[in-house]
């Protein structure tokens, strides 16, 4: 299978916000989480994977197709749920996935309608395929996204941020499906959410500010901080002078007290506790740092 | 509070370019206000910057853009809603009344500023460099800003009330761009009030209202009294006010401070399902995407085809058709013809109806959905999905390009069944569905197809709904000052244009040809420019046309434009080929200088003495279906001038397919073509043309129609209901027909004023009948052939007709002196047939009605007509000399009936398909006819001099002897009916004229005064001093001054000098008064 090459992408709006910097990413087949903070690019970054907008430079590959220059043959093979999308009120879902379908090129009307019923079983709107848009609940239109992004068997499947307004039943199966798909298909996931891509995903990036800050595995990432992390209990005054003193990478309240975990290579005193590095401080640390 | 939202709104409004762009729009539009509102109205007397000229056309601009006052007020408080600032709004205690009054306030005010552009654009507008000073007064604001506050603000109150309270209360984008349309059918509806009170009252724009309320104003008070405060125009500007602070009013108490629209609470609640885990292990189909092209020929259709499904689920659109069909339903489909009489719903006329009536909702729909259909993703955010599936762009364009096509389509054939129905329900069950088809699929589908791609384009390029409409605005109101004041040719004017008439007896003759032409000219333009369109969409920051052309993989995509670029030269360069090379094309500049240079050189022969005909001996081979004849002709010239004539002046129709060779005459001639570019040889005679002598002059002339001409006259040798006359022929010397006419453009090129017709008492004018006149009446002998069945007509006894080579040959020779005015014509006619014997006259007289098949409806009304009038007249003034009368159809390119010697031709549309309903109509057909009859004493027996007064003799005597004959067969109620009807028609006609009414004694071309306000005074006369007398009157003028032996009528022709005399003769001295005041006053 391809993989999705990414080389050197930079896209700065006329506005001077630079909003992805000299990006390059190789991505495999499986699920692929992209992790930032609000704002670090990573809409931009996949509404570009997408073709929804050009990038100033860099290239795309997908396997030997030219991305950049042949939109519409990666359009093909994409499947792309973005961040917010609405839909026509007054349409069945039925009606829009038909719509869809014709315009993803699947023009046997049988296999349409095959692929259409598939969809709304596995995305459990079957029953109300009828039913009209406007008249969906937020998971609904949720999981009628998802199943729009699928219609044309994607190799390329752009998620971005799918689970925001989904309760936790929801978003549990919602990455249930994600990962039955990622089996054939390179998935990529955009989330701010650590726990989702520790969960699920064989490879990650970081992205802050526009930038990668880290790619790889989760577990090497992991790796990576594995004895240089440390935890004090403190008193909520004592917070500024520690962060003048330490690298300090979060900071939580725990009954009434300050719970802080630094970074160092070495350990930095007793009243330190050495603990197991997790992806959220890998993520803290990497956009405390930047 | 409210003040924080009011200054809010008038921030954000300030911020807008739109708000910019609508005043610019307003502006630019009212420089050309009162010309566009006014076009085809004269508004005589009445000054341009008049205040209630000024006031209608505000009314009316505001009418016709309350689209803009619908963007304006509908979206404020929708704006909170879409943006979904609305919670956070709502969530602040803030009171409703503040919250409302600052938007509402706000926004008012911008509308006013908005609207304000049509002061500034209308006053700037009269010094314009085209603003003739004449047309207007010295200037005063106060003209303008009266009407703008006084009848406009009232009314956009009322709107802006209406748009910002249903904007606000339904929260919907759409309703708020449609709303418009819902003032407008306020309006419309106002228009079927029969009560003209009610209807001034209920108009909400004033229109109606400034109408009436003015309707006993002299000129002076139309040009220089402000709109008055009182009376109908008061009533009307409370009423619409009032009513819309009631809406306010209303509105506030309905709204209610909640996120979501009302509906939502009405809607039932999202019926949760949970994200089961049903089936989660089964593998998804695979599917086999394909995108040949085949494939993406069914993706256009299936997507066309979604797309249209989608705007039929729009209650706008119901809402849209529903307005549609009210209005048509309400003001009916008006037959009314000229005459008060309707005719019968003929399919032509329908659809020209339907046409009036639905077109401004077509062009509604085509701006809005075409705004709505391009960014529909956009709207409700679905563009992202949209966008990323791999539908080609050029698809993706033309898919809604169909999807509009589709829509229309469906609206055609809904109102064609609503004109069937039309008929049915008046009892016509002649459905021309071919009509029908041709009326709405050749005229209005490609009127609709070509708008659209244009619409398409400026959405795109705007890349903006709202910018969009506007352009698209623009460019509807740059199209037409492209046809007023551009050069006037097709391939410049977009869209080319209209279908010509649709005749029953010619059908759409040769117009089709061009016209089809044209249209896919321009309609492989439209495509060009969706194609534009489509490469324009997906421009990215490095796009280049140098990348684009050398894109291999942009193969398909090279070879169509390439091909469509090549069909369009081609077509283009047919066209042009037809209409520059086959044809001659004369721009307007060129036309003018043709006719000025006519006149400038040639006027110095005005009245050279020329020989006149004596005899006519005419071959003519007419070719119907190829539009073309040839003449072979020979004129017997005589001299009736004491002095010797020298020179014989030739002049050729200007008509560039007309060919007009070898003439020959019977002596020797030097021919001096100086004056060549006016089609105009003088040919010197060797020896002169003595007084009495006479010469011959043998010519031919040739018609050869060439490919197809989009002019738009090519009406008269057609392929069938041919009608041409004498005035084709050559003529002798100068002729007043080709001087331009329009003072304006007179005054531009340094020409005096025209004088239409001389003083009575000028010497050389009195010898005329008409300008230039060749003869003093002539013997006529013609030969006319013309392809089978068609039957040839002209003056004349019919002597002898064969039939050869497939071709029909009629022989006419006249036995006595005719007048020199002589038609032809050819058609495929039926004949009704009649005879009668007139009094004091030997010979039967033939009667015939020649008749397009299936127009026999009013067929004995007109022969009834004819009886009757040789009856009266024969007994009255005089013998009808010849033994036939002929009326002769012609199709409905014209719209009179005209007599010639023994022949009236008669229009189709005039009273072949009336539809008399004794009970309440007059009986038109039958009273046209008695006039035309009278014509053949009044113009046939007895011409005038052609200076002032001439027509008052023409056709006021034949209202006269029309009337006559009608009392004689109607009841004296009719007869008030119709005297009514001429009271009404001559009231209206004298509001528009440019000088004041000159009497009838010395009428000119003012058709109001000889036609209508002469029935009236000569009713009048004939009441007071019998209709005895006034025959006695009439028939002892037309003995005197006949022009074939009169006595008096040797060297001049009568005037209306002559015939008052007359009149005096039997009027009682104590009622001369009556003669002055009827006839020699005019009006003050």
């Amino acid at each position: 299978m391809d993989n999705l090459i990414i080389t050197k992408l930079s896209k700065t709006y006329q506005t001077g916000v630079q909003a992805i910097q000299n990006i390059s990413l190789q991505i495999p087949k499986g699920m692929y989480g992209l992790l930032g903070p609000n704002g670090a690019g990573k809409s931009t970054l996949m509404r570009t994977l997408a073709t929804l907008q050009a990038p100033d430079t860099g290239s795309i590959f997908l396997g030997q197709l030219n991305v950049l220059e042949n939109p519409v043959e990666l359009r093909k093979v994409l499947g792309y749920l973005p961040q917010q999308f609405g839909v026509y009120p007054k349409l069945s879902s039925e009606m829009l996935l038909d719509h869809l379908a014709v315009l993803k090129g699947i023009m046997n009307r049988a296999e349409r309608k095959e692929i259409i019923q598939a969809l709304l079983h596995k995305v459990n709107l079957y029953e109300v395929k009828k039913q009209n848009l406007g008249e969906f609940s937020g998971g609904m239109k949720q999981r009628f996204g998802i199943a729009q992004a699928l219609l044309n068997n994607p190799k390329l499947l752009i998620v971005d941020e799918p689970t925001a307004g989904l309760d936790p039943v929801e978003r549990n199966r919602f990455y249930d499906l994600l990962s039955e798909v990622s089996q054939q298909t390179i998935v990529i996931l955009s989330t701010h959410i650590v726990e989702d891509v520790k969960q699920l995903c064989t490879n990650m990036a970081i992205i802050n500010k526009g930038e990668v800050v880290m790619a790889g595995k989760p577990q090497e990432i992991i790796n990576n901080l594995q004895g240089k992390l440390y935890q004090k209990t403190i008193q909520k005054s004592e917070l500024d002078g520690y962060k003048d003193a330490y690298r300090v990478i979060s900071q939580r309240l725990y009954q009434g007290n300050q719970i802080i975990h630094i970074i160092s290579e070495t350990h930095p005193g007793s009243d330190f506790k050495a603990i197991d590095a997790n992806l959220e401080d890998v993520y803290m640390s990497q956009i405390l740092n930047a | 509070m409210w003040y924080h939202f009011f200054k809010f709104e008038i921030t954000y409004r300030i911020r807008r370019p739109e708000t910019y762009l609508c005043f610019l729009f307003l502006f630019i539009f009212s420089l050309f206000g009162v010309e566009f509102v006014f076009q085809g109205i004269d508004l005589g007397l009445v000054k341009k910057n008049s205040p209630l000229v000024i006031a209608k056309t505000m009314a009316a601009i505001t009418l016709l853009f309350m689209i803009i006052a619908s963007m304006v007020m509908g979206v404020p408080i929708l704006r909170d809603h879409q943006y979904e600032t609305q919670s956070l709004i709502y969530a602040n205690p803030i009171a409703k009344k503040d919250y409302l009054l600052g938007h509402f306030l706000g926004s008012y005010v911008v509308l006013i500023f908005i609207f304000s552009g049509m002061v500034w654009g209308m006053a700037l507008g009269g010094f314009m460099p085209w603003a003739k000073p004449y047309e207007y007064l010295p200037f005063g604001l106060i003209n303008y800003v009266q009407p703008f506050l006084w009848v406009v603000l009232p009314s956009l109150t009322f709107s802006g009330a209406i748009f910002f309270i249903s904007g606000a209360y339904s929260k919907n984008l759409i309703l708020v761009y449609t709303q418009a349309i819902f003032i407008f059918v306020i309006f419309m509806l106002t228009k079927g009030i029969e009560n003209p009170n009610l209807q001034a009252l209920l108009d909400p724009f004033s229109l109606t209202t400034l109408t009436k309320a003015t309707e006993n104003w002299t000129i002076y008070q139309r040009n220089h009294h402000l709109i008055p405060f009182s009376g109908m125009m008061l009533l009307n500007k409370l009423f619409w006010f009032s009513l819309g602070v009631f809406v306010l009013i209303v509105g506030y108490f309905k709204f209610k401070m909640a996120v979501g629209s009302e509906k939502t609470f009405k809607r039932k609640q999202p019926q949760e399902n949970q994200f089961e885990t049903v089936s989660h292990n089964k593998l998804l189909p695979a599917t086999k995407p394909v995108f040949h092209a085949n494939a993406q020929f069914k993706q256009l259709l299936l997507s066309a085809w979604f797309h249209s499904l989608s705007i039929l689920k729009l209650t706008s659109f119901w809402a849209i058709i529903v307005c549609c069909f009210i209005i048509i339903y309400v003001n009916s489909l008006s037959l009314g013809t000229a005459y008060d009489v309707d005719s019968y719903p003929t399919t032509y006329l329908i659809v020209e109806e339907l046409h009036e009536m639905s077109l401004y909702f077509f062009a509604i729909i085509l701006v809005f959905y075409t705004s709505e259909i391009m960014w529909k993703e956009r709207d409700v955010h679905f563009d992202l999905i949209h966008d990323s599936t791999p539908i080609h762009n050029m698809i993706n364009l033309s898919s809604r390009f169909l999807a509009l096509l589709i829509i229309y389509i469906l609206l055609i054939v809904a109102l064609i069944l609503a004109g069937i129905t039309f008929q049915i329900f008046h009892g016509y069950f002649r459905f021309e569905l071919n009509v029908y088809f041709f009326g709405f699929f050749l005229e209005l589908i490609f009127f609709l197809t070509l708008s659209t791609f244009a619409a398409i384009f400026f959405q795109v390029l705007t890349n903006n709904k709202f910018l969009g409409i506007l352009g698209v605005l623009l460019f509807g109101v740059i199209n037409v000052a492209n046809v007023h004041l551009g050069i006037g040719h097709v391939l410049l004017e977009f869209g080319g244009k209209t279908l010509g008439n649709y005749s029953d007896m010619n059908g759409y003759g040769i117009f089709l040809d061009g016209y089809l032409w044209v249209k896919a000219y321009w309609l492989l333009f439209g495509v060009l420019t969706l194609f534009l369109a489509s490469t324009l969409k997906e421009r990215r920051s490095n796009w280049s046309f140098k990348k684009w052309l050398s894109d291999r993989k942009r193969k398909s995509a090279h070879l169509f434009v390439f091909i469509c670029l090549l069909l369009f030269a081609m077509t283009g360069g047919f066209i042009f080929y037809n209409t520059n090379v086959l044809n001659t094309f004369w721009t307007k500049t060129e036309k003018n200088k043709f006719r000025v240079g006519y006149e400038k050189t040639l006027k110095q022969f005005e009245y050279i003495p020329q020989p006149k005909i004596i005899k006519t001996h005419l071959e003519i081979d007419l070719f119907p279906s190829k539009r073309s004849y040839e003449i072979h002709g020979e004129y017997v010239l005589t001299n009736t001038f004491q002095e010797p004539i020298q020179a014989i002046h030739v002049q050729k129709i200007v008509e560039s397919n007309v060919q007009l060779g070898e003439i020959t005459f019977d002596r020797k001639v030097s021919s001096d073509s100086l004056y060549s570019t006016y089609e105009y040889i003088i040919y010197n005679l060797d020896k002169p043309l003595n007084y009495g002598d006479t010469m011959t002059l043998a010519f031919k002339q040739v018609l050869e129609a060439k490919g197809f001409d989009v002019k738009g006259n090519e009406t008269e040798v057609v392929y069938n209901g041919t009608f041409i006359d004498n005035t084709a022929l050559p003529g002798f010397g100068y002729q007043k027909k080709y001087e331009i006419q329009d003072e304006d453009l007179r005054l531009k090129f340094d020409l005096g004023p025209r004088i239409e017709k001389a003083d009575r008492n000028e010497q050389q004018a009195v010898q005329f009948a008409r300008s230039g006149s060749d003869s003093k009446g002539l013997l006529l002998d013609v030969i006319i052939s013309t392809e089978a069945p068609q039957t040839a007509l002209t003056s004349g006894e019919l002597i002898g007709h064969w039939h050869e080579n497939d071709r029909n040959y009629f022989h006419y020779q006249t036995d006595q002196k005719i007048i020199h005015f002589y038609p032809f014509l050819s058609a495929n006619y039926e004949v009704f047939r009649d005879s009668s014997q007139p009094p004091s006259s030997q010979n039967m007289v033939n009667l015939e009605i020649f008749h397009h098949k299936g127009h026999e409806y009013n067929l004995d009304r007109m022969m009834e007509a004819m009886k009757m009038s040789l009856d009266y007249y024969g007994r009255h003034f005089s013998p009808y000399p010849y033994k036939h009368l002929r009326i002769a159809e012609f199709p409905r390119y014209n719209d009179f009936a005209q007599s010639l010697p023994g022949i009236i031709p008669f229009s189709e549309s005039l009273g072949f398909i009336m539809h008399i309903q004794d009970q309440k109509d007059v009986d038109m057909a039958f009273y046209i006819t008695a006039h035309e009859v009278a014509h053949q004493w009044w113009g046939m027996q007895l011409e005038a001099a052609h200076v002032k007064g001439q027509n008052m003799i023409l056709e006021t005597l034949s209202q006269y002897a029309a009337m006559m004959v009608f009392k004689s067969k109607y009841s004296n109620q009719k007869m008030q009916q119709f005297l009514n009807l001429q009271k009404d028609a001559y009231k209206k006609s004298k509001l528009k004229l440019k000088t004041t009414d000159p009497p009838l004694a010395l009428v000119e071309s003012q058709s109001h005064i000889y036609y209508n306000k002469g029935a009236l005074a000569m009713y009048e006369w004939m009441e007071c001093i019998g209709e005895k007398n006034v025959n006695k009157a009439l028939s002892n003028f037309l003995c005197d001054w006949h022009s074939f032996g009169g006595a008096k009528s040797k060297d001049r022709y009568a005037t209306t000098l002559d015939l008052l005399q007359y009149f005096r003769a039997v009027t009682p001295d104590d009622q001369h008064y009556l003669i002055g005041d009827l006839f020699e006053c005019g009006e003050e």
